[in-house]
C-alpha cells in the first residue's frame, strides 16, 4: 500500500511500488487528464508536477511519489481559471488536445521558474511532442499568461 | 456555446439524445444537399445529424463525425446557428452516435456538409416562425426571427424559440427553406470559438484512452512481430494477466491496469508462423523492385492528354528524375485503443474512430448482434491522420469483450501502433519532361511504382489506377503541352492506408521538386515558371502570388538562408508554401517561418483553417526532414518516438497563413496543409546547398530521448 498525495489529497493505492505514477493516476484514480504517448520519457504527454517540478509520469514510480506532492492537469485550478487555461483558450491552443495537458503542466513550471520566457527560453524548457503541431499558439499563450 | 459531449460522466449516446422530449427536433441528412426531414421514431442510417430546440431554450446541434482536433464540431455548427439566427454562444455542440455518422477523413467533413447543415437550421428557422405566425393568428411573411426569438413585426411582440418549440414541432418541414445570403452572414466565416477546447485544458475532455467502466478490465495488444504472420496456438497465461485471448495474428494480454497488461504482455511467450516471402519485406528489396518497375513495368496509363512521345523527340532539351518516399507511420499523439462491454445481448463500443458507420459494420459482422442492440460512442480522438479510419483495432477489442463478457478496454502501446501500423506507401516515381528552345513545357510523363491502399482493401477498378496512388501527378493545372501519368502497383505486403493527404503527400513532394529543378536549369526563377505554366488559371495564380507576398519570394534572402516554394492542389483546396531555412549544422535545416497561402473557396472559421495549416506544415516537416519506417526481415523497425523523430517546440518555425476566399465551392483543410512543405524544403535546400534531395527524409536514421 503506497500513500500518495495529489492535487492536496492523499490516496492509498495498493499496486505494486514500481508502476509508474501513470497508470495509478490513470486507471486506479480515474484521473484521466495526463496521458499516455510513448512510456519511455519522451513525449512529455505524461507530464505532471511533482514538488512543482515537471516529472514524466510514466517512468516516475508510484513509490517514488511517496511523501511528495503531485500537481494533475486536474488540480491546475478547480475551475480553468488558471492564467494558462484562459490563455490557451484565448489562443485557441489545442487542436486534437491530447498533449495538452503536459503542455500546460510543463509551461506551469516553466512560468514558476521564469515569469516571463522568452520564445528560446521556451523552445529550451519545454520538449513535450505535439504531433498537431501547435507550438506556435503554445508560444503565443505563454506569452499571453506572462502579460497577464 | 459548450460541448455536451464526451466531457466526464456525459457521455451522450442517441437513444438518451433521443428520448429528451419536449421541444423541436430535426434529423437530417447529409446526403445529396439533402433537405431536413422530421425525426419521429428512429431515422434511417442516412440520418446523419440533429438540431434540437428545447422547451428550455436549449439549442443543440449533434454532428456526425469525428473531432480529432480539426473543428469540425464549430465548422458544421456554425452553419446551423447562421441560418437559425441564433447567437453562438447559445449553441450546444456535440457527436452524433453511429450508426447515424459519416466518415472524417478526405476533409469532407466540412466541406460536404455545410449546405445539409445550413438548409436544417434553416428548416427549423422557418418551422419556429410558422408556429409563431400561428399563435398569433398572422400570416409568417409578417413574423422574423433573431437572436433566438421570433418577432411579429406589426405588434413587436416577441416569442423565444423555446417557448415555440413544442408547437413548431408540429409544423411541416419545409424543403427548401430560404438560406441566408453570404452577405449576411454573422457567424460563417468568423473565428468563433471552438467548443472543445476548454475541455482540453483540464484534463476533462474524454479521448478514447480515457473510457472508464465500472469493473473494467484492460488489454494490450501484442501482434506477431512480421506482416502477415499467425498465431500457432493460444499461449499459457503470463503471470499477472488475467487472461489471455488470441486474435489470429496477434494475442491480446488482459489485466486489471494497463500496466499491469503490459508488463503481462513482455512475459508472453508466443509462437507464430511466418508467412512465405517474408525476408522481401525490407527496405532495400523494395526499392529495387520499385526500380526494376520504373524501367521495366508493367505500367497502367493514369492519364494521357496530347502527343508526349512527339514532345520528347521534337524536345530542345529534356529533364528525367527519380523521386523517392518511404513508408511512414500515422504515430498519432493518442494510440489505438476501444473500449467494449459485451454481454450476449447488447454490444456499446468507445472508440475514437473517424468511420463510426464502419464501427457498426464491424460489431454486426463480429458478434453476430442486430444493429439496434449495438451503441457505438465516438470519442474524441488524439489525432486520426487517416490511421482511425481503420477497424483492426475495434474488432480486436469486439473478440476480447465477447471473450471476457466483462467491460474492456483494449491499448495498443506505442510500439505495436508503430509497428503494425498501416502506412503511408512508399513510392518511388520517375518524372521526364520536355523542353522548347524557350524553355516552355511541351511534354510531362510520371511513372510512379507504389503499393495500392485501394488494391489492399478490395479489386482496384477496371483501369487498374489506384487514384490514391496518382492524386498530385494527375490533373495537374499547369499547361504542360502534354502529358503521359502511369501506375505501376508495387506488390509489396506491407500494409498501407491513408495517410494525412494521401497520395498528395507524396507527389507533390516529386511534382513541385521537379518543377523547381526544371526552373533551376533552365534558369527561370520558380515563381516566374508557374507563373507561366498557370496562365489559364487565375485562381491557382492568386494562391502562387499569395505565397510569395507573404515570403517576401522577390525580396534579398537574409544572408546564409535561401527560400524555397511549392504548390499543390489537394481536397479541392489550392496550398503554396515558402520555406526560409538555413544550415547552421551540416547535417541539420533550421526552418526560420514559413509563409503558407491558401483557397479553401471560403474559410468557415478562418482561425481554424489557420490552425491546420500550421499543424500541416508542422506534421509535414517531421515527415520531410525525419519520417522513414525501415522495413526489415519482414517487420517494420521503428519502435516509438526514439527513432521516428518529430518536429519539437524548438524546430517549430514561425509560420505565416493568408486566407483566400475566392468563393470556389468548399475544399478540405485538414490535409492540404501538408503536401507543400516538403518541396518547400528540398527547394530551399538546392538553393542553399546546391545539393538536390530526391530521396526523403532528408536526414534518415533520426532519434529522439536516449532510448
Ligand atoms: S508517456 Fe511519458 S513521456 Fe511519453
Ligand atoms: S494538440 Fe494534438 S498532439 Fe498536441
Amino acid at each position: 500500500m503506497y500513500r500518495i498525495n495529489i492535487n492536496g489529497q492523499d490516496h492509498d493505492v495498493d499496486v505494486d511500488g514500481e508502476t509508474p505514477l501513470l497508470w495509478v493516476l490513470r486507471d486506479i484514480l480515474g484521473l484521466t487528464g495526463t496521458k499516455y504517448g510513448c512510456g519511455i520519457k519522451v513525449c512529455a504527454a505524461c507530464t505532471v508536477l511533482v514538488n512543482g517540478e515537471p516529472e514524466k509520469s510514466c517512468g516516475f514510480s508510484v513509490a517514488e511519489a511517496v511523501g511528495t506532492s503531485v500537481t494533475t492537469i486536474e488540480g491546475l485550478s478547480p475551475d480553468r481559471s488558471h492564467v494558462l487555461q484562459q490563455a490557451w483558450i484565448a489562443e485557441q491552443v489545442p487542436q486534437c488536445g491530447f498533449c495538452q495537458s503536459g503542455m500546460l503542466l510543463a509551461a506551469s513550471a516553466l512560468m514558476t521558474e521564469y515569469p516571463n520566457p522568452s520564445d528560446s527560453r521556451i523552445n529550451d524548457k519545454m520538449d513535450n511532442i505535439c504531433v498537431c503541431g501547435t507550438y506556435q499558439r503554445i508560444r503565443a499563450a505563454i506569452h499571453r499568461a506572462a502579460e497577464g | 456555446m459548450s460541448t455536451l459531449e464526451i466531457t466526464k460522466g456525459t457521455v451522450v449516446n442517441r437513444r438518451q439524445f433521443l428520448a429528451t422530449t419536449g421541444g423541436l427536433l430535426l434529423a437530417f441528412s447529409f446526403e445529396d444537399n439533402h433537405h431536413a426531414a422530421e425525426a419521429q421514431g428512429l431515422p434511417g442510417t442516412q440520418v446523419t445529424g440533429f438540431v434540437r430546440i428545447g422547451a428550455d431554450e436549449s439549442i443543440t446541434v449533434l454532428v456526425g463525425g469525428g473531432e480529432m482536433g480539426q473543428g469540425i464540431y464549430s465548422g458544421l455548427a456554425q452553419g446551423v446557428a447562421e441560418e437559425l439566427m441564433v447567437d453562438w454562444e447559445t449553441v450546444q455542440v456535440g457527436p452524433v452516435a453511429a450508426g447515424l455518422s459519416w466518415l472524417s477523413g478526405g476533409s469532407t467533413g466540412i466541406r460536404r456538409r455545410l449546405t445539409s447543415m445550413r438548409t436544417a437550421g434553416a428548416a427549423a428557422r422557418e418551422m419556429l416562425i410558422a408556429a409563431a405566425a400561428e399563435q398569433w393568428g398572422v400570416l409568417p411573411s409578417v413574423c422574423s426571427a433573431a437572436h433566438g426569438m421570433v418577432t411579429n413585426s406589426i405588434t413587436s411582440e416577441t416569442l423565444s424559440y423555446g417557448s415555440l418549440a413544442v408547437r413548431a414541432a408540429a409544423m411541416p418541414v419545409p424543403s427548401a427553406p430560404p438560406l441566408v445570403p453570404s452577405s449576411a452572414f454573422r457567424i460563417i466565416g468568423t473565428s468563433v470559438a471552438r467548443p472543445d477546447l476548454p475541455s482540453k485544458t483540464d484534463g476533462s475532455a474524454i479521448f478514447g484512452l480515457d473510457v472508464m467502466l465500472p469493473d473494467m478490465l484492460f488489454a494490450v495488444v501484442k501482434h506477431c512481430p512480421v506482416f502477415g504472420g499467425t498465431l500457432r496456438s493460444t499461449p499459457p497465461r503470463p503471470p499477472g494477466a488475467t487472461h489471455v485471448v488470441p486474435l489470429g495474428n496477434a494475442v491480446a494480454v488482459v489485466a486489471t491496469n494497463t500496466w499491469q497488461a503490459m508488463e503481462a504482455a513482455r512475459k508472453l511467450e508466443a509462437r507464430w508462423n511466418f508467412p512465405a516471402g517474408y525476408l522481401n519485406i525490407d527496405s532495400a528489396v523494395i526499392r529495387s523492385q520499385a526500380q526494376n518497375l520504373i524501367v521495366n513495368g508493367p505500367a497502367v496509363v493514369a492519364e494521357s492528354r496530347g502527343d508526349v512521345a512527339g514532345a520528347f523527340a521534337g524536345a530542345a532539351s529534356t529533364f528525367q528524375r527519380n523521386y523517392y518516399v518511404p513508408y511512414l507511420a500515422h504515430c498519432c499523439m493518442e494510440v489505438l485503443s476501444a473500449t467494449v462491454h459485451y454481454d450476449g445481448e447488447t454490444c456499446d463500443i468507445y472508440a475514437p474512430t473517424q468511420a463510426p458507420n464502419a464501427v457498426l459494420g464491424a460489431a454486426k459482422a463480429v458478434t453476430g448482434l442486430p444493429a439496434d442492440k449495438i451503441n457505438v460512442v465516438p470519442t474524441f480522438m488524439g489525432g486520426g491522420l487517416g490511421r482511425k479510419f481503420e477497424v483492426d483495432y475495434i474488432t480486436q477489442a469486439l473478440k476480447i469483450g465477447m471473450a471476457l463478457r466483462k467491460p474492456v478496454k483494449l491499448m495498443w502501446p506505442r510500439p505495436e501502433d508503430m509497428q503494425h501500423d498501416q502506412y503511408r506507401p512508399m513510392a518511388l516515381v520517375r518524372v521526364r519532361a520536355a523542353m522548347d528552345a524557350s524553355g516552355n513545357i511541351t511534354g510531362w510523363a510520371a511513372r510512379t511504382a507504389t503499393p495500392s491502399i485501394l488494391g489492399q482493401r478490395g479489386p482496384l477498378p477496371p483501369s487498374g489506377v489506384d487514384s490514391q496512388a496518382v492524386e498530385g501527378l494527375v490533373n495537374l493545372s499547369y499547361g504542360f503541352g502534354s502529358r503521359l501519368i502511369e501506375f505501376a502497383r508495387h506488390p509489396a505486403l506491407v500494409p498501407v492506408g491513408f495517410w494525412r493527404s494521401v497520395g498528395a503527400s507524396i507527389n507533390g513532394f516529386v511534382t513541385e521538386s521537379a518543377i523547381d529543378e526544371i526552373a533551376l536549369a533552365t534558369g527561370a526563377d520558380p515563381v516566374v515558371l508557374r507563373r507561366r505554366l498557370l496562365a489559364a488559371d487565375p485562381r491557382s495564380l492568386a494562391v502562387l502570388n499569395a505565397a510569395a507576398e507573404l515570403g517576401e519570394w522577390f525580396s534579398p534572402v537574409p544572408p546564409g538562408r535561401a527560400r524555397g516554394i511549392a504548390l499543390v492542389w489537394s481536397f479541392g483546396s489550392i496550398v503554396a508554401e515558402v520555406a526560409e531555412i538555413s544550415v547552421p549544422v551540416a547535417g541539420t535545416i533550421k526552418v526560420h517561418r514559413v509563409s503558407c497561402a491558401v483557397d479553401c473557396g471560403m474559410a468557415i472559421n478562418p482561425n481554424s483553417v489557420e490552425a491546420q495549416m500550421q499543424g500541416g506544415i508542422t506534421h509535414g516537416l517531421s515527415a520531410a526532414l525525419w519520417g522513414e519506417v525501415p522495413m526489415k526481415a519482414g517487420r517494420a523497425t521503428t519502435r516509438n518516438f526514439s527513432n521516428y523523430r518529430v518536429l519539437q517546440m524548438r524546430e517549430s518555425p514561425q509560420v505565416d497563413v493568408r486566407i483566400i476566399n475566392s468563393g470556389a465551392p468548399l475544399g478540405g483543410i485538414g490535409e492540404p496543409g501538408v503536401p507543400p512543405i516538403a518541396p518547400a524544403l528540398a527547394n530551399a535546400y538546392a538553393r542553399l546547398t546546391g545539393r538536390r534531395v530526391r530521396s526523403l527524409p532528408f536526414f534518415p536514421g533520426a532519434t529522439m530521448g536516449d532510448d
